[in-house]
């Protein structure tokens, strides 16, 4: 018997599969953006503030449950540290976790150059800017949503006449929460994000979202103070606009200190200024990203 | 124009920390282009540095015309270094850059005509009023190059002088190093192109971990790697009978056959290449290429580097 | 494929006075092709050009029989891009790179994964492709560039000056790489300033000067002049050259030493070999690539 043996060729393999277009391209984009934001596959102190800033944010939630749960018994009427509406606000954590994000998932591949190997690929300027704010989007949705989950869950658990009633309750919750929650994403995200892709250096990038959207508060509520309120004066306040578009859809009208909704067209403006910002920083990331003539 | 003064490294060593950058070095330079090369890390820009008198030797002595570079002004004046990686300031000028260089050195008044002198070596006196951001590599490295021409240094040290140049630039700047060698100029090239490294030196001095692996003229180099067999090819019209014929000669040691291209082992260069023309003439073979495969300097250096 | 790899027709690109590309006409055939020029002479923007990152001014270029200025997508699908400068994410690793890159150009995510480490040993990261490219030398940095050129299997890999910051052996290193790339029916564009890189390698060359095509065509002809040979025996060349004379064989001394002969028939080869046996002198060189790439760019370039 003959024995037989065969080398097999390790060299370069042609590839012959599948390959997607730009849809996938984009998905992989968005994914791979994800992963950075989150800190997976990069050592461990990249993945530290996000996660913590999730934790932090959160503990309201928990700790509300976690009193009504010990007071079950002994219930104190109405007992809420924080309500849905409020909840989808605009907390430090909040801010914190844009300003910290936004600018990593921009910056370093702007400036390492990494954006020429980007632009190599089958990949036009507003699909990597539709990848990076569907993400950074998705991760503001996720990271307001969580802790409205662990209320409403554990209320829902929590309550005295039981699940389901509770449910029906605050049914209202269920579709207010989320379509605030995407509102106030957007915002963030966008405007985040705009302000990310003017430099390269996160930094500077991420100073610059605090400091616009904490300023222009402060400037609102001075004008406010000096020459008393009116839609103009909180118009320039920045970091309201998205909670003054939370409380219509909560509320139907705007509810601040400054009692908006009495002055006519308050929500109007509101509205528009809204879509003013979302709208100027999409087009500013269409610029600074118009790589390719083509 | 200045005779080139002799720079001696005397069992020098250098290290920093742990790391062992040169090692017992001793190696003279004289007037005449001399190539320094090695692979990364060998210790070539360590070398360079203590040359100029920019760090100190952790152990031994370096001489340059007779004086220490470290200490005496005198020799520091007669050195000039071109590193490879300084930014130039980009609002200057080439003339200010040269002229500021010119003033440094104590030349005076005289300064200015040196600088025109300078910038004309180089070939950049129809740019010299432009300024230095608006420069392409290459014209910045001659520009850098000009700077250190400018005090008439008798000893030139170069590293990656022809970075980013253009191969018009490249050969005119070849022609610059050889001439001032000519003129009796020690100058000192680091580079890690080889090839160029071939048409500019006829000395070269081989670095490999901080030691000296080689120094001397290439050709003479390669002769007295002994005992690591030279390769000739050789296209001709019959290959296998050629090949058959040479197999025979004693100063063959192999032969390869690929086509009608022979690679021919040989212990003995000089042998084979009696033997060829006779050997092809018996066995009636034309003989249509014959090219020595290691004599590049590329081919000496990996096999001294391995 | 029908046609060539590349054909360019008038192509030419403007920024306002300044022609960065001007009427280049050329076809080109797969294989390894050197683009050689000065720094500015138009080398980069042509790449630009070929990837479709800016629309020519007049003028158009196919990429594998794809218009560029139609389908830019389509395009670049065929192309792979290894850029001169630093472009890596300096916090991940090379195998999370390449493989990131990989799904950038559409490959599924466990192809993807599974070219990246093939192509990885095939330029020779081991271990290393695990660590984060922050602690990568030069010539592990260029390899993974070229890896992520390489992992979407394009038709023609466009690499700006490859060796660039690396020592002789990493040069050697990377040009057999590119070499062998042509074995595997990859064809590479090699853009770079030096000439013996492409001498080594390539079997065409482009130069460009100011935006133009002086030279192109295959190396090996561009190196040989017909009818010359270049002859090195001892330092008795005189005496050579006289002896050659007598037999009707036209030499003369050149500058380093060695002997220039034209050659009116190949039957002078015999003669050559004879008169040299006969005088008992040592035949070192006889070729007929008399001078390298750099005469060629020199005698047909303007004078910059």
């Amino acid at each position: 018997m003959t024995a037989a043996g065969t080398v097999y060729d390790r060299g370069y393999r042609p590839y012959d599969g599948p390959l997607g277009g730009r849809r996938a391209a984009v998905a992989a984009l968005y994914r791979a953006t994800l992963r950075r934001a989150l800190g997976f596959r990069r050592p461990w102190r990249q993945k530290f503030l996000p996660w913590l800033l999730l934790g932090i944010v959160t503990i309201p939630a928990a700790v509300n449950v976690g009193v009504a749960y010990v007071t079950r018994d002994t219930p104190i009427r109405d007992f809420e540290i924080i309500n849905y509406r409020v909840y989808v606000g605009v907390s430090s954590s909040l801010l914190l976790f844009v300003a910290l994000v936004a600018p990593d998932v921009l910056c370093p591949d702007r400036r390492q150059r990494v954006l020429s190997l980007i632009f190599a690929r089958p990949l036009s300027g507003a699909d990597y800017v539709l990848a990076k704010l569907a993400a950074i989007g998705s991760l503001l949705v996720a990271f307001s949503l969580l802790p409205q989950i662990v209320l409403y869950v554990g209320n829902m658990l929590v309550d005295q006449d039981g699940a389901l009633n509770y449910l029906t309750g605050h049914a209202d919750v269920l579709w207010k929460v989320p379509v605030a929650v995407v509102l106030l994403a957007l915002y963030y995200a966008s405007l985040g994000l705009a302000l990310s892709s003017l430099t390269t250096r996160r930094v500077v990038a991420g100073a610059s979202i605090l400091g616009l959207l904490l300023i222009s508060s402060a400037v609102a509520g001075i004008l406010g103070a000096s020459g008393g309120a009116s839609p103009a004066t909180a118009a320039v306040n920045l970091l309201a606009i998205p909670l003054y578009v939370r409380d219509i859809v909560f509320l139907g009208h705007i509810h601040t200190v400054f009692r908006l909704s009495e002055f006519g067209g308050g929500e109007a403006l509101a509205v528009g200024v809204y879509a003013g910002v979302v709208a100027a920083s999409i087009t500013v990331l269409l610029w600074r990203y118009r790589w390719s003539e083509a | 124009m200045s005779a080139g003064a002799r720079v001696q490294v005397d069992n020098v060593s250098a290290w920093f920390g742990q790391k062992v950058a040169l090692s017992e070095l001793t190696v003279e330079f004289g007037p005449g282009v001399t190539g320094l090369l090695g692979p990364n890390g060998a210790g070539k820009t360590t070398l360079l540095r203590i040359v100029t008198g920019l760090l100190p030797a952790s152990r031994g002595a370096v001489r340059v015309a007779g004086g220490d570079p470290r200490q005496d002004a005198t020799v520091r004046r007669v050195v000039a270094l071109v590193p490879e990686d300084e930014a130039v300031p980009g609002p200057l000028t080439a003339r200010q850059l040269v002229r500021y260089r010119a003033d440094l050195n104590g030349l005076g008044h005289g300064g200015i005509a040196a600088a025109d002198r300078a910038l004309d070596q180089v070939g950049l006196t129809g740019v010299a009023d432009r300024r230095l951001e608006g420069f392409s590599k290459g014209m910045r490295q001659r520009a850098k190059v000009a700077a250190a021409l400018v005090s008439d240094p008798q000893v030139l040290v170069l590293d990656e002088p022809l970075n980013g140049a253009d191969p018009v630039q490249r050969v005119k700047l070849i022609a610059l190093f050889r001439r001032l060698g000519d003129d009796g100029r020690t100058v000192i090239v680091s580079s890690h192109v080889l090839h160029e490294v071939e048409r500019l030196a006829e000395r070269i001095v081989v670095l490999v971990n901080g030691r000296l692996a080689a120094e001397g003229d290439r050709r003479a180099i390669r002769d007295a790697m002994v005992g690591r067999p030279r390769r000739v090819l050789v296209r001709a019209s019959t290959p296998r009978a050629l090949g058959a014929a040479l197999v025979a000669q004693e100063a063959v040691t192999g032969v390869t056959v690929d086509g009608d291209v022979l690679t021919v082992a040989t212990a003995r260069a000089g042998d084979l290449a009696l033997a060829l023309p006779r050997v092809a003439r018996q066995v009636g073979a034309r003989l249509r290429e014959v090219r020595p495969l290691d004599e590049s300097l590329e081919s000496i250096f990996r096999d001294l580097v391995r | 494929m029908a046609g060539p790899l590349l054909r360019a027709v008038g192509l030419t690109k403007r920024f306002g006075n300044v022609t960065a590309v001007d009427g280049l006409t050329v076809d080109v055939h797969p294989g390894r092709i050197g683009l050689v020029g000065a720094n500015g002479a138009g080398k980069t923007t042509f790449f630009r050009l070929l990837l479709g990152l800016t629309r020519p001014t007049g003028g158009r270029v196919e990429v594998a029989g794809v218009d560029v200025a139609h389908d830019p997508a389509g395009a670049r699908a065929r192309l792979g891009y290894m850029p001169e400068h630093e472009c890596l994410p300096t916090d991940q690793s090379a195998a999370d790179v390449v493989a990131t890159f990989g799904e950038l150009a559409g490959l599924p995510r466990s192809a993807a994964r599974q070219r990246a480490s093939e192509i990885l040993d095939l330029v020779g990261l081991d271990e290393a492709r695990f660590r984060p490219i922050d602690g990568y030398s030069t010539g592990m940095r260029q390899r993974t560039k070229l890896a992520q050129a390489l992992v979407a299997d394009p038709e023609l890999v466009l690499l700006d000056e490859p060796t660039a910051g690396l020592d002789p052996l990493g040069r050697d290193g990377m040009l057999d790489l590119v070499a062998r790339l042509g074995d595997f029916g990859i064809s590479v564009l090699l853009a770079t300033h030096l000439l013996d890189d492409v001498q080594q390698v390539c079997d065409q060359v482009m130069m460009l000067d100011a935006g133009r095509l002086v030279v192109s065509g295959q190396t090996q002809e561009l190196l040989e002049r017909s009818g010359v040979v270049l002859i090195e025996v001892d330092d008795r060349s005189d005496l050579l050259v006289a002896a050659l004379g007598q037999r009707g064989v036209h030499a003369r001394t050149t500058d380093d030493g060695a002997i220039e002969a034209s050659l009116t028939d190949d039957q002078q080869l015999d003669t050559i070999a004879e008169v040299i046996a006969d005088l008992g002198l040592p035949l070192h060189r006889l070729t007929t690539r008399v001078g390298s790439l750099d005469d060629v760019f020199l005698r047909r370039a303007p004078a910059a």
